[in-house]
This record gives C-alpha cells, sequence and structure tokens, in this order.
C-alpha cells in the first residue's frame, strides 16, 4: 500500500524539476515537425505557378475540396485557370501533394486558419501562390 | 465453323474471323493499337503478337492473322510480355510524356498499356519528336509529337469517311501523319478521326482542357439533329455537356457521328439560351415568372376555345413523341383547332400523303439497316449524304466493302458522285417527278414491270408521254437506270425530305414509290423507299399526327392566316418560320399581324423575337423521352443535365397549360409514352424501358399500290439561274447556328455556282453576290465550284442573315439573276 504511494509521490516530484511541456501560446510559438500538414502552397517556377491544371489533385481528393478549371494560355499551354480549395472540406491528408506529377502543391507549416466567414476559408488560386 | 484452342479453352468462330476475334468471343483480351473493328485489319502496330503452336518460333499479330483449325495459341507467355514491353518502350522512345497536360490522360491506350506492361524505364534513348503543332483548325488540333503511327485516323477518313485527309509522310523514324502538302487540316470535320485516335494526338479543340475522362458523367442519349438518329454518349459535367464520347458499340453506326453531332451540340450550354420567360410589355419584352407568363397563354387558350378556328399551333419535329403527342392532345382536343402543323407540311408531305397514298402508312416501307444490304441504291439529289451524313457512311461503307451500286439522280453533283462505280445522272432542277415517271415508262416498256400490281393501267396511262428528254435527262440514261434498277435482286430509293427541299413533296415520293413497286423492288429486305425526314423527329411527329387532317389549316396556310387576320392565337414550339418558310417578309409581315403569338425555344430566334410571351424550353440533354428515327426507330432519349436556368421542357409546359385549360394532366413524360403505345397503332406494345438502348424498329404493314404523280414542268427562264435549296453538311435547321462547331466551319450563307457561271458574272470566290428573284434580294457569299451544273445555283436555308427563304416562294425552283455586289 506505501510502495505505490511513493512511486506516484516520486513521478510528481521528478516532474516538478522538469521544464514545462505547455506552450504559452501565442507568444509562445510551437516548432513544428517537418512533414506536418498545414495550409497548402502552390509552388511557382518561372514566375508561374507550376500547377498545369492536369486535374488529378481534384481526382484523388477525398474531401472533394479541390477544383481545377484549366485554361489555355496564349502558347496553347495549359495552366491553372482557376484554382480553389475549400479549406473547411480538406482533411489535410496530403493526398493531393502525393497526386501531383509536377510538384505543384506541397504543404506548409502554416496552421493557424481560424477565420470568421466561410468565404474566408476558399483559398483561391492567388491566396495560394507562394509567396516570395 | 472453325475450332482452335486460346489459352487452353476451346472456341468456336466463324472462319473469316481473326486470332483477335477469337480470343475476343472467348473473353480473352489481347491488347491493340492499331486495330479497330469497323476498319480493315492493319498489323503495324505489334502489340497484339501471340504465340502459336503450329508457327513456333516466331510471334503472330492476332488482329491480323485469321483462325485456321485446329490452331493452339497462347496470348501471353514470358516471351509475348517481352516482345510488348519493347514494343512500348519503342513506341515511347520519341513520344513525349506530356500526360499531365495531354487531353487523351485517363483514355489513352498508350498510357494504360504502358501502366499496364509495367514500362517503367526505357533500354533506347533518342531525342523527343519535335514536330509542329497545328492550332489553326478551330475544331481539331494535331499534335503528331504524340502520334504512334496506328494510321487509324487516315484509315477511318479513307474508308468510312470517305475524305481521306491523311497520309503517312517519310519512312521510318521520320514518318509522321501528314495532311495534303502537310498543310493545315481542310476536311468535313466530322471528328471521326479524333474518335478513333488511341493517344492524344488528335483532340477536340472545342474541349480542349476542359475536363478529364474519368471526370464526366456519360449519359447514353440520341442525337438531336437530323432524322438518322444517331446514338450518342453525353460527356457531362458540373450541369454542362463538354462533349460526346465515342463508343464503338453504340447504335446501327457504331459510335460513328457526323459533324454536327460531334461538335454541334455546345448550343446547349450556350450564353444565348433562354433563361427566364419573356413577356412583351410596352412593345418590349421583358423577364417575367412562370406563373405571369403562363397565365397569359393559358388565358389567351382558354378565349380560343370559344372559336378554335382563330387559334394555330407550330411545332418543331425536335421535340419529344410524348411532346408532340401531348402538343395534338392540347391543341387538337382540348382547344378543338385542327390548325396544326409542324415544320411546314410542304417539306413532309412526302409521308404524310405520299408514304399514305402509296403504301397505306405515313412512315418508308425500308429502314437504315437495309442500306447495306441493298444490291443497288437509287439516291435521289447528291445531297442526301449532307442531309443525313451517317447514312451517307453507310452507303460508302455499302458500295466500297460490298461492292453496293450507286446510282444518283440529282440537279448538281456531291460527295456520293465520287464514290467507285458511282454513276450521277444530273437533271434540270425540279423534274425529279417527270424523271422518276420516265423511268417508269422505261420499265414497263422494255417489259420489266411486274405483273399485277394494284394501279397498274392507270399508271400506264399517267406515264404514257413521260419521256426523258422531259425530264431532261438522255434517253440511254433513262433506259440504262431503269433497267439496272429492276433487275436487281435488291434496290432501294434514298429519297431526302425536308425544308430546304421544297420539290421534295407527294407527288416525287409517288413517282419514286411507283419505280420501287413496278418493280417489285417493295417489301423485302434491302429494298424499297427510305424516305429520309430532315429533323430528328420528323418521323415521330408524322406518327403522333402532328400534321393537318381535315379542314385543319397547314403551316403555309397558318401563316396566310395570321396575315388575314383569321388567325388570331398563334403558339409555336420550338418552330423558326421567319428563317425556315419560304417567303420570309411575308412570314414575318404575317407574324407581326397575329394578335397572340407565344413562342418557345431554347434561343430568342428571329421568331421569338416577334412574340408576345417567349417560354425558355429545354434542350434534347436536359430531358428524357423518345424520338424515332427516319427508319421508324423508336429510341430512348435521356436526360444528362438539369435545366439551364429556369427553363422548363415543352412536355413541363404543355402539360400546366393543357391542365389549366381542364384538359390531361400527367405526373411524367413516361406516362405520355403508356399512353402513345396505347393509341397509336404502330408504337403498340412498346414500353420506354424496353426500348433499352438499342431502341425498337416499329414494323409496318404494306398496301401498296401505284399512285400517278403529276410532273410540273419547271419554266426556265431566260437569261436566269435556278436557285436550289437544301442543306449544308455542317447544318441542320436552323437550330445548328447555336453550336460553335458549325459555325467554325460554315458560318455564313453561300451561294454556290458553277465556275462558268461565275467566270460569265466575273464573281469570284468569297465575293459578296446579290441573288435576286421575284420575291426580294439577298446578299451572300459566292462558292464557285464543279458540283453544280451551269444555270444553276445551290444555297443552303439555315441562316438568319442572308437567309435564302427571303427570295424563295415554296416553289421547286426559283429563277434568280445573281450579281456581284
Ligand atoms: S495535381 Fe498538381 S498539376 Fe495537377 S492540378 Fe493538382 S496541383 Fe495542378
Ligand atoms: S498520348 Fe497518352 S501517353 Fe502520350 S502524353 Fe497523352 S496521355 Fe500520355
Ligand atoms: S474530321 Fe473526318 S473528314 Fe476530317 S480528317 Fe478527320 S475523319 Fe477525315
Ligand atoms: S494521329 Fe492518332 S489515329 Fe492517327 S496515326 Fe497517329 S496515333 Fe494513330
Ligand atoms: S447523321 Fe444526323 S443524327 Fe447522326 S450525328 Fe449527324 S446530325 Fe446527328
Ligand atoms: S493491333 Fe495488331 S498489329 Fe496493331
Amino acid at each position: 500500500m506505501i510502495m505505490p504511494l511513493i512511486k506516484g509521490l516520486q513521478i510528481t516530484i521528478s516532474h516538478m524539476f522538469k521544464k514545462p511541456v505547455t506552450l504559452q501560446y501565442p507568444t509562445e510559438r510551437p516548432d513544428v515537425k517537418p512533414g506536418f500538414r498545414g495550409l497548402h502552397a502552390l509552388n511557382v517556377s518561372h514566375d508561374k505557378a507550376k500547377c498545369v491544371a492536369c486535374y488529378l489533385c481534384p481526382t484523388v481528393c477525398p474531401a472533394k475540396c479541390i477544383t481545377v478549371e484549366a485554361g489555355e494560355d496564349a502558347n496553347h499551354d495549359k495552366y491553372a485557370a482557376k484554382y480553389e480549395i475549400d479549406m473547411l472540406r480538406c482533411i489535410f491528408c496530403g493526398y493531393c501533394v502525393e497526386a501531383c506529377p509536377v510538384d505543384a502543391i506541397r504543404m506548409t507549416e502554416q496552421f493557424e486558419l481560424a477565420n470568421y466567414t466561410r468565404a474566408d476559408f476558399t483559398y483561391t488560386k492567388d491566396r495560394l501562390l507562394e509567396k516570395k | 465453323m472453325v475450332n482452335l484452342t486460346i489459352n487452353g479453352k476451346q472456341v468456336a468462330v466463324e472462319k473469316d474471323a481473326t486470332i483477335y476475334d477469337a480470343a475476343k468471343a472467348c473473353g480473352i483480351k489481347i491488347p491493340i493499337l492499331c486495330h479497330d473493328k469497323k476498319l480493315h485489319p492493319f498489323g503495324g502496330c505489334r502489340m497484339c503478337l501471340v504465340e502459336v503452336e503450329q508457327m513456333k518460333g516466331r510471334l503472330i499479330p492476332a488482329c491480323t492473322t485469321p483462325v485456321t483449325e485446329g490452331m493452339i495459341v497462347q496470348t501471353t507467355t514470358d516471351e509475348i510480355v517481352k516482345a510488348r514491353k519493347l514494343v512500348l518502350e519503342l513506341l515511347l522512345l520519341k513520344h513525349p510524356i506530356d500526360c499531365p497536360v495531354c487531353d487523351a490522360a485517363g483514355d489513352c491506350d498508350l498510357q494504360n498499356l504502358t501502366y499496364e506492361y509495367k514500362v517503367n524505364m526505357n533500354r533506347f534513348v533518342d531525342e523527343k519528336f519535335n514536330h509542329e503543332i497545328d492550332y489553326e483548325n478551330p475544331l481539331i488540333e494535331r499534335d503528331m509529337n504524340r502520334c504512334i503511327h496506328c494510321g487509324k485516323c487516315a484509315r477511318i477518313c479513307d474508308e468510312i469517311v470517305s475524305y481521306g485527309a491523311y497520309t503517312f509522310i517519310n519512312r521510318g523514324i521520320e514518318a509522321k501523319m501528314g495532311t495534303e502538302f502537310d498543310g493545315p487540316l481542310n476536311c468535313e470535320f466530322c471528328g471521326s478521326c479524333v474518335s478513333v485516335c488511341p493517344v492524344g494526338a488528335l483532340n477536340s479543340r472545342p474541349f480542349k482542357f476542359k475536363a478529364r475522362w474519368w471526370a464526366l458523367q456519360k449519359t447514353k442519349s440520341v442525337c438531336s439533329y437530323c432524322g438518322t438518329g444517331c446514338q450518342l454518349t453525353l460527356g457531362t459535367k458540373d450541369g454542362k455537356v463538354l462533349t460526346t464520347i465515342y463508343d464503338e458499340n453504340q447504335g446501327f453506326h457504331n459510335g460513328q457521328l457526323c459533324t454536327r453531332g460531334r461538335f454541334g451540340y455546345q448550343f446547349v450550354n450556350s450564353d444565348k439560351r433562354l433563361t427566364a420567360p419573356l413577356i412583351r410589355k410596352n412593345g418590349k419584352l421583358q423577364e417575367a415568372t412562370w406563373e405571369e407568363a403562363l397565365a397569359e397563354v393559358t388565358s389567351r387558350l382558354a378565349a380560343g376555345k370559344s372559336d378554335p378556328a382563330s387559334v394555330a399551333a407550330l411545332a418543331t419535329p425536335r421535340l419529344t413523341n410524348e411532346e408532340l403527342f401531348l402538343f395534338g392532345k392540347l391543341f387538337r382536343g382540348t382547344v378543338g383547332t385542327d390548325n396544326i402543323d409542324h415544320s411546314a407540311g410542304y417539306a413532309h408531305e412526302a409521308l404524310t400523303k405520299g408514304a399514305v397514298a402509296s403504301f397505306g402508312v405515313a412512315a418508308s416501307p425500308a429502314e437504315i439497316a437495309d442500306v447495306q444490304k441493298s444490291n443497288l441504291l437509287l439516291v435521289v439529289k447528291s445531297d442526301a449524304y449532307e442531309t443525313h451524313p451517317v447514312i451517307g457512311f453507310e452507303i460508302n461503307l455499302g458500295v466500297k466493302r460490298k461492292g453496293i451500286a450507286l446510282r444518283i439522280v440529282s440537279d448538281k453533283k456531291g460527295k456520293l458522285t465520287r464514290l467507285p462505280g458511282a454513276k450521277t445522272t444530273v437533271h434540270a432542277p425540279g423534274n425529279e417527278v417527270a424523271l422518276f415517271n420516265a423511268l417508269c415508262k422505261s420499265v414497263i416498256d422494255q417489259g420489266l414491270a411486274v405483273e399485277g400490281v394494284a394501279g397498274l393501267d392507270a399508271l400506264k396511262a399517267a406515264v404514257a408521254d413521260a419521256t426523258a428528254e422531259k425530264a431532261g435527262v438522255s434517253a440511254e440514261e433513262i433506259a440504262a437506270i431503269a433497267k439496272e434498277f429492276a433487275s436487281a435482286e435488291k434496290a432501294l430509293i434514298i429519297l431526302p425530305i425536308g425544308q430546304g427541299y421544297p420539290g421534295h413533296n407527294a407527288a416525287l415520293a409517288n413517282a419514286a414509290a411507283n419505280l420501287a413497286i413496278l418493280t417489285g423492288q417493295v417489301g423485302k429486305e434491302g429494298a424499297g423507299l427510305l424516305i429520309m425526314g430532315e429533323k430528328n423527329n420528323s418521323q415521330g411527329a408524322v406518327d403522333m399526327g402532328i400534321y393537318p387532317k381535315g379542314t385543319g389549316l397547314n403551316a403555309a396556310a397558318i401563316i396566310d392566316g395570321c396575315a388575314n387576320g383569321n388567325v388570331k392565337t398563334l403558339f409555336v414550339a420550338g418552330e423558326n418560320p421567319v428563317v425556315s418558310y419560304p417567303n420570309r417578309a411575308k412570314v414575318e409581315k404575317a407574324l407581326e399581324n397575329v394578335e397572340f403569338m407565344v413562342v418557345s425555344d431554347l434561343f430568342l430566334t428571329e421568331t421569338a423575337a416577334l412574340a408576345d410571351v417567349v417560354l425558355p424550353a429545354c434542350s434534347f440533354a436536359e430531358k428524357s423521352g423518345t424520338f424515332t428515327s427516319l427508319g421508324r426507330r423508336v429510341q430512348n432519349v435521356r436526360k444528362a443535365i438539369p435545366a439551364i436556368g429556369l427553363a422548363k421542357s415543352d412536355f413541363e409546359i404543355l402539360n400546366a397549360i393543357s391542365q389549366a385549360l381542364g384538359g390531361a394532366r400527367y405526373n411524367n413524360q413516361g406516362e405520355v409514352f403508356t399512353e402513345i403505345a396505347a393509341s397509336v397503332p404502330a408504337y403498340k406494345g412498346l414500353t420506354q424501358a424496353g426500348l433499352k438502348d438499342e431502341g425498337a424498329v416499329y414494323p409496318v404493314a404494306l398496301a401498296a399500290k401505284l399512285v400517278p404523280a403529276a410532273a410540273k414542268a419547271a419554266a426556265p427562264a431566260a437569261g436566269k439561274l435556278a436557285l436550289v435549296t437544301g442543306s449544308a453538311l455542317y447544318h441542320c435547321g436552323t437550330m445548328s447556328r447555336f453550336g460553335e462547331g458549325p459555325m467554325y466551319v460554315c458560318p455564313d450563307a453561300y451561294a454556290e455556282l458553277n465556275v462558268a457561271d461565275a467566270a460569265a458574272l466575273k464573281v469570284e470566290e468569297g465575293d459578296q453576290v446579290t441573288v435576286t428573284s421575284g420575291t426580294g434580294a439577298v446578299q451572300v457569299v459566292a462558292k464557285v465550284g464543279k458540283r453544280v451544273p451551269q444555270g444553276v445555283v445551290f444555297s443552303p436555308y439555315h441562316f438568319g442573315e442572308g437567309s435564302v427563304n427571303t427570295i424563295t416562294d415554296g416553289a421547286e425552283v426559283t429563277y434568280v439573276s445573281v450579281a456581284k455586289k
């Protein structure tokens, strides 16, 4: 009876001398681990979104939250005239990143996504484009 | 039957089958790239290699090797898989790996096989192709870098379409699928080549980048242009029709479509579509609610009930059978007027009066399948190909593959003229009846008439003085055609009818039927008369009785009634008389004069613009029902997308009006079909579910008799040219103007002149010319060629601007003068 009690106290006392794990958010920021799946970003190459509008990410997306519409540019090439993610539906599975054949989309470390209106959760191509 | 063993399975197949066919018959899949069941075997890609025990030591292409008795075939040994991998590696050597931006991805044989055979590296290296991509053409984009040289495009264009736009150029590694002088593609734009291309080398531009194959919803339906009734699969996404999908197992035509079916469907999602009802207020059409619009219409019709003769109604034969039946029931039954017609009585008189008099039924005694079962086809007007292109493909196939003899009697030459062995007899415009009478006389004179047909004496007397000279052709030609026709084992006459052909009326149908009956070429397979109604449901409109009976006015008389004030209320369902009926000025004046006109249509057409109430209607893609094709095949039309805007189907519109007027009320269009099956004898026993995908050809009981047809002598006017109207390949009626495809290729009204006439008038291709008749004048673009004979001008009727009905007045031939603007 007495031994378990002592063991328990030992643990309690040992913790009194350890660094606390609680972060004082927002003054203290977490250290995001590699592979964390936060807000998406569209990668840029040659000043253009890398996305070629292949429709693979909307196809693979289990939440059906990606809308892509392809357009034809002046050189007859395909580009994403519209690229939109409804972040309210996104389940951050990262399948889109895996599916992309041209490495056009990645997930950033940004996790602060709370907002006030539904419209603010629609991430258009403009909002997703990697900001330099 | 030949017996063989494939992968240990015993198979028995016809003796002309190939190993590929035999494997397919027993469910074994052999990969193919260059093979297509519609085309002659080619054996170019070597993807289908198999091993045959009796021919050990080398691999054999399954698609070109005929089966022999006792063959033992293996389709997937290690060696075969290795060989197929090699084929793919070699194909991928110069092929760009463009899949993310290639429209074929997801529906690409090369991609699928590469995946299936796990070709994830290549032992060889070479530079990729660097051919210039042909973006010039608005409908078909050609990227020969992706071409795998299967030759299917060239073969289909040659074997089935008979155009021959492509050919291989260069040899070996330099080989390329090219066009004439390697220039831009300039062809019929039927899209057949695009449909069979196994990779993304040929793409449909209107569909370019729009969606992935797997994201499309596929709905089987029926083309809504011409009376051929080709089945098609609509590819839709997000409530829009994006493309038509090729299915080689669909319909009698194995998935073949013409340019309209392939590239003319954008009218469904056109932003010109009407999306809300319009009511004329203070002289202007303004948006209104459905309640207001329907209230207005029903109150007018309710008032008309007390004076039914003052009410008239016109329907387009593009509506479904159910809608047309309801239309008839509403106007004939509930409102009580007999003034109903579709697409102008004169245009379908060949069926409603002609076929009834000659065969006792308002339908063709032959069906489309008879085209290829015949031994001799006698085509009236060379543009049977332009009005019903897929029947044109059937004719091509019959002539080229089965050696069917082809005889054409026409006022001009056309594509059919160029088929192997085809003989064209060019007669003066408007002489068709005289020509058939002369043929009948020749049959009688040569003693080739069958004995004891009803009405023989009367016919003999009537054609006694019908001579070849009267028809304007040589006596030898007449005698030859008459002899060939009568002595062929099975001979079929093909006769297009429709608004472009005012001369193709009851008399012509009788005259043509006489020839068939007189020679015994009727009531048997591959023989008879195929009367080809112009629109997708022309036959259905006749079957549903949408033409004047008894004292009712026909379309032309309705227009007159509007002009003279006898018709006060006019209901127009989808028709566009301003452009399609003869004498535009007269029609416009009449429609302006009528007290109250309501038009239901997809677009604010020239006619709708004159209406007091305009109701937005649904296209064929937005509704279900049935169409009856010219070969009497009743087929299911299926709803593929929800209605655009506030549009309602004509079924919903007519049902609401009928109910408000105290008439019948149906819960859905299917109930109407049940009633049709109960009350239209030919449709007895049919159910919509029973029609399935293939539809059903309803039977006809013929009571054939000879009916003398009087030939009207067209009086040529000195110094004038004879204007014949008709259909242009890319268009059908006036609706195709709202499809982007047809308008890219054929955007303007034109008049086609013979080179000699053009030279005399100092007119060159592309010049603006004024064509003047006694009725009016119209400005069109000149086309110059050798298709039309000297002294004849041809002009299609589909266009709103420069519409030829400005200068025609319903006569078979209009004499015009042509002058450079
Ligand atoms: S998978 Fe990549 S290239 Fe394709 S649409 Fe998505 S982001 Fe664009
Ligand atoms: S043709 Fe097929 S394999 Fe070639 S790029 Fe297109 S989808 Fe890929
Ligand atoms: S579109 Fe038709 S006519 Fe033109 S090349 Fe292709 S198959 Fe031939
Ligand atoms: S263009 Fe297409 S259909 Fe024609 S040969 Fe090349 S791969 Fe075959
Ligand atoms: S032939 Fe007629 S039914 Fe067939 S695709 Fe062409 S327009 Fe449509
Ligand atoms: S499919 Fe047999 S050789 Fe191409």
